[in-house]
């Protein structure tokens, strides 16, 4: 029959393409898939074609298709020999659509969810390795969001009023949610430096208070990073808070 | 699944055989067998439990009319079966009958009658009380619908089990009140009764922009509304004790509705309970209720909380503004004796809620610097609704996000430790304009193509990935122009970004423009390409709104270049046809504006407005003697040969040579040197409920640093009219002064027939009474009525602040959010304009954009 022939052709081509690495020619048998996948619904060939055109897209780039075929070939066939890679690539689906980090990161969290889901699954798999890394990857990247977030806070402190506060907060949640993050010890500096702009830009009556907060926090960094790469600015600033206590 | 088969009755064991379908038109026999779940060669009772489960599950389909097994052959104990089954039709082709063709495909769409549809029993009936329940809704309550299916006889004639299908609608005629009849009102009358019903009316011959039809929901809300009504005036009882439809005829109804009214109350102790945050006398005045009055259930209702209006003054929102997310305040009525109600106002203060984090999802463009810098609501803050219902005011306005979808979602909201988070949910909205167009006017075909970006990102200019399908979501705009036509074109850029370093809200704004004229001539309508006048311009900008003395003051700094260029090319400007212009300024600018609340309509506030512009004072260092270049050889009339020569073209000596004003003028206006300043104010009072009394004052200086170079022909006062900034080569300003046409108004102490190149000196005086029409956000409708006066001088030896042009006259504004402001003027004018005798008369002008 004509579907036949087209299967045929549709899975050389799938493999010439992979062989060529060619984007026109996956093109051509995602053209094919199309039509053919829908007939094979419930047959045998139906498991190795609904994987095959989930690839597809996959390689052509359309990730949140192949997200989705890969989903729905995960249920429909939950037996396959194929199941580890589908798990994979789904997750991979969702770790390409994730977008910079200072966009909406639904798609993030979704794709460690995936990668989760997977390592749980498979966690001698072949994919483990690369799942993990890309596992890290997009924390980190999240990490960078309620950094760069707080750190906003910060920066625009001197413009809007309650902002230094803001960031106050802002930095102490982000050290409490993401204890091993690599913008950390920044965090620490951070928050002991919008401490110290918020006290010397504060009415008299305020600033003991608020240099003696700035005091603690330095200590708190002081305690984590002895050697710290912010030690010698924060020194400053120390000293600038000793002086103006005793002013005071 | 497999069941266990059990026998039904006397069933007996066979071995199944063959299994044949009969009857499929669209479906495979495979198919069929398939979803049966029958095998051949298993055990089967027949009849049994089994077979009347496949039956059960057949029928579940909802895809056949009609489901058989038959025995057809037994041997030894095998059995063949035969599945006979009867397709449900399919729709082919629907017609509809009796309505205009948008209210079919409503009805087409509304209840899924597309080809290929399974025409089954319930589908036909829904159908059918669907649209008649839908017509009754809109007060037709005679509808009546007839569905009648055919089947498609194919030319072939083989069996193709489709239908055809007629609706037949016959909505009768729309059914109307005829009178509303009320029994045991004694205290309001009839018709101030009917007048509280919104939207069910009696027929009434003068009431023609509002049907009487009766609409059964409209009718439930009309009968609250009445009882509302009651409440509203101290009848806390009343109620309405039956209500009946009397049909009269087919197209008549008569509503009698019997209320009893009750007593009507009064307030008496008012006791707030729990506060401690706020005093009594503090609720006391918000309440603003006081014992005595006439008891108002609706009043007091909103008063401790309306829930029309997220942003009133109420009780409520008293506690939750000051953050107090978790207080609840109730109302108890503690005792009542005769016509006096006690109440009691039970408060639970709660924990002052605190915020914690503030996120926001949906932003797949535009990046969270853009948005965090404009929430009011911050981490660690305390709880305010009024922040909360600001910031999602303030980004709708930002345009980069569709504003009917924001909403501010509470997250974890914890009543014991006085902590919430904040999600602030956005959808972005496309912020992007594309202009392209073409037409003819002014002699030839003119292009134009626009583009302007709202939400750009210049930083993404070198990132491939950025360009989906271009780099946004810094909240920057671009916008790029530019037009053409036979006889000029012109180019421009410009570039906002309102953070600049991200530090400080300090804007930035920088333009470039470039227009080239050529000398159009009118006769053979043709450009002479070879004659032009060029216009080069560049501006950089900066404004910033300061914190002190206090938030209303924005100051701003620009720096402003403009070359012009005339190759050939005379135009009333210049005395010389060949040469070049350079205009470079600074401006200053200090604006207060602390007008409320409306920027549409302000009711409120004064705004001030001084701006100074300055070009370097040149002639205090280039030693140019400009009060005797006449004198000077260079600057003298000649001829191609360099000899001096006089008017009519004659050889004179030096002692009689005749200065080249072309070449004088080129030398004075070389680098244009001047300084203008202007200074504006207005205020805005509130005279009597929504009555706005606007007052204006306008003053404006054009002058010289030296008086022999003088006061350039550009950047002049231009009074009269609209005050709409047109199409000019010359910087002018155009001062709007209604009553008299466009640019009219020039300094009286002109001889008649001079040219008119504007004045150095002016000012205007304005008070505007308006009343708004309508203020909802769609449109905003406002009338006015205007006393204006104003005139224009040439120094101030001519200056005299009494000897105005006067006019009067009313008009009306539109503004809607697509389209700005739109408006019309009428005005009079009492004076005359130089020229003319008498005074100036009606004069009608057009407004388009901001004109306050």
């Amino acid at each position: 029959e004509d579907t036949g022939e087209k299967y045929a052709t549709a899975e050389q081509l799938y493999n010439e393409a992979k062989e060529e690495e060619s984007k026109p020619k996956f093109r051509k048998a995602l053209r094919l898939f199309e039509q053919i996948v829908p007939e094979y619904r419930g047959k045998p060939q139906g498991e190795k074609l609904s994987f095959l055109f989930a690839d597809t897209y996959y390689q052509l780039g359309d990730y949140y298709l192949s997200s989705y075929q890969f989903e729905r070939f995960q249920q429909s066939y939950p037996n396959s020999e194929k199941l580890e890679e589908a798990a994979f690539k789904k997750a991979a689906s969702f770790y390409e659509l994730s977008p910079r980090y200072d966009l909406d990161q639904t798609d993030t969290r979704k794709a460690i969810t995936e990668l989760q889901a997977y390592l749980n699954t498979f966690p001698d798999g072949e994919y483990a390795i690369r799942a993990n890394e890309l596992a890290t990857e997009l924390r980190v990247k999240l990490e960078k969001k309620a950094f760069e977030i707080a750190k906003q806070y910060h920066t625009t402190g001197l413009a809007r009023a309650g902002n230094f506060r803001a960031a106050i907060t802002s930095f102490d949640n982000f050290t409490k949610e993401y204890p091993g993050s690599p913008f950390r010890e920044e965090a620490f500096y951070y928050r002991f430096d919008a401490t110290y702009q918020l006290a010397i830009n504060s009415f008299a009556s305020l600033m003991e208070e608020r240099l003696k907060e700035a005091k603690t926090y330095y200590q708190a960094y002081v305690k984590r990073y002895p050697e710290g790469e912010y030690l010698s600015s924060m020194n400053a600033s120390l000293e600038d808070i000793e002086t103006r206590l005793q002013n005071l | 699944t497999q069941a266990q088969d059990l026998p039904i009755s006397d069933g007996e064991k066979y071995i199944l055989g063959e299994i044949k379908v009969t009857g499929n038109v669209s479906y495979n026999e495979q198919t069929v067998i398939a979803y049966t779940g029958l095998k051949k060669g298993e055990e089967i009772y027949i009849p049994g439990d089994k077979l009347s489960n496949v039956l059960k599950k057949l029928w579940k389909l909802d895809l056949f009319s009609d489901i058989n097994f038959y025995l057809t052959n037994v041997e030894n104990g095998v059995a063949d079966l035969e599945l006979e089954i009867q397709e449900v039709p399919k729709l082919s082709k629907v017609r509809i009958q009796g309505l205009k063709k948008r209210e079919q495909e409503e009805l087409l769409e509304e209840n899924k009658l597309r080809e290929g549809a399974k025409v089954t029993e319930n589908l036909i009936t829904t159908t059918k009380n669907y649209i008649e329940s839908k017509f009754r809704k809109e007060g037709y309550f005679n509808a009546n619908v007839k569905i009648n299916t055919t089947p498609v006889q194919d030319t072939t004639d083989t069996k193709s089990n489709l239908v055809n299908m007629v609706v037949d609608v016959d909505k009768g005629d729309r059914v109307k009140i005829d009178d509303i009849d009320f029994a045991g009102n004694e205290n309001f009358s009839d018709a101030k009764l009917k007048r509280s019903m919104k939207n069910t009316k009696q027929k009434n011959l003068f009431r023609f922009w509002k049907r009487s039809k009766f609409v059964r929901a409209d009718y439930q809300e009309d009968k609250q509304s009445i009882i509302d009504k009651y409440k509203e005036t101290g009848y806390r009882d009343a109620r309405i004790v039956s209500d009946s439809l009397i049909k009269k005829d087919d197209e008549s109804i008569t509503l009698n509705l019997k209320v009893e009214e009750g007593d009507q109350y009064y307030i008496g102790d008012i006791e707030f309970l729990g506060n401690s945050v706020y005093s009594d006398d503090q609720l006391q005045r918000v309440l603003g209720i006081n014992k005595g009055d006439i008891y108002n259930g609706v009043l007091l209702d909103k008063r401790i909380m309306d829930q029309s209006r997220p942003d009133a003054q109420d009780l409520s929102n008293l506690y939750k503004n000051n953050g107090y997310l978790f207080s609840n305040i109730d109302l108890v009525e503690t005792n009542v004796y005769n016509d006096t109600i006690d109440f009691e106002i039970r408060i639970m203060e709660g924990k002052e809620a605190y915020f914690n984090e503030i996120r926001v999802t949906g932003n797949d463009k535009t990046k969270d610097h853009v948005i965090y810098r404009e929430l009011r609501t911050k981490p660690g803050q305390k709880y305010s609704q009024e922040d909360v219902v600001s910031t999602v005011r303030e980004l709708g306005q930002l345009g980069f996000f569709d504003a009917e979808q924001l909403e501010p979602n509470f997250v974890d909201p914890n009543p014991q430790t006085g902590t919430l988070d904040l999600e602030y949910s956005v959808v972005e909205a496309g912020a992007s304009q594309i202009e392209l167009q073409g037409g003819y006017g002014g002699g030839g075909f003119i292009g134009t193509l626009g583009l302007s970006f709202n939400n750009f990102a210049l930083s993404g200019l070198f990132d491939k990935e950025a360009y989906k399908p271009l780099p946004m979501g810094d909240g920057q705009s671009l916008s790029l122009r530019a037009q053409a036509s036979t006889f000029y074109q012109t180019y421009s850029l410009s570039f906002m970004e309102p953070w600049l370093g991200g530090k400080k809200p300090v804007s930035l704004q920088t333009s470039f423009s470039f227009t080239r004229q050529f000398l159009f001539d009118y006769l053979t309508r043709r450009a002479d390409k070879s004659r032009s006048f060029d216009i080069l311009g560049v501006n950089v900008g900066l404004a910033k709104r300061l914190t002190v003395p206090d938030p209303y003051i924005t100051v701003s700094h620009a720096i402003g270049f403009q070359r012009y260029n005339l190759n050939n090319y005379n135009t009333g400007l210049f005395t010389f046809g060949d040469g070049h212009s350079n205009n470079l300024s600074y401006t200053f600018g200090l604006t207060r504006d602390n007008t409320y609340v409306n920027p549409i309509f302000p009711t409120g506030g004064s705004k001030f407005k001084l701006t100074a512009k300055l070009t370097p004072p040149y002639s205090l260092w280039n030693d140019v003697d400009y009060a005797n270049l006449g004198e000077q050889r260079e600057f003298q009339l000649e001829d191609e040969n360099g000899n001096l020569i006089d008017l009519n073209g004659g050889r004179v000596t030096p002692e009689n040579a005749v200065p080249d004003q072309g070449k004088i003028d080129q030398e004075k206006f070389n680098w244009l040197e001047f300084y203008k300043v202007k200074f504006s104010g207005e205020w805005f009072t509130q005279i009597y409920d929504k009555l706005v009394l606007r007052t204006f004052a306008e003053y404006g200086f054009l002058g010289a640093y030296n008086n022999d170079r003088g006061v350039p022909p550009f950047e002049r006062f231009f009074l009269g009219g609209d005050g709409l900034g047109a199409f000019s080569l010359d910087g002018r300003e155009t001062v709007q002064l209604r009553g008299y046409p466009n640019q009219s108004v020039v300094p009286i102490d002109r001889p008649t027939g001079s040219t008119d190149d504007g004045a150095t000196i002016f000012n205007k005086y304005s008070l505007e009474l308006r009343y708004p029409i309508t203020l909802k956000p769609s449109a905003s409708i406002y009338a006015l009525t205007f006393l204006e006066a104003g005139a224009s001088y040439d120094n101030f030896r001519d200056y005299n602040p009494f000897q105005l042009n006067r006019s009067a006259g009313a008009g009306l504004r539109i503004f809607m959010p697509a389209f700005g402001l739109l408006g019309i003027d009428f005005g009079y004018g009492f004076d005359p304009i130089v020229g003319s005798p008498g005074a100036n008369g009606w004069e009608t002008h057009f407004i388009i954009g901001q004109q306050f």
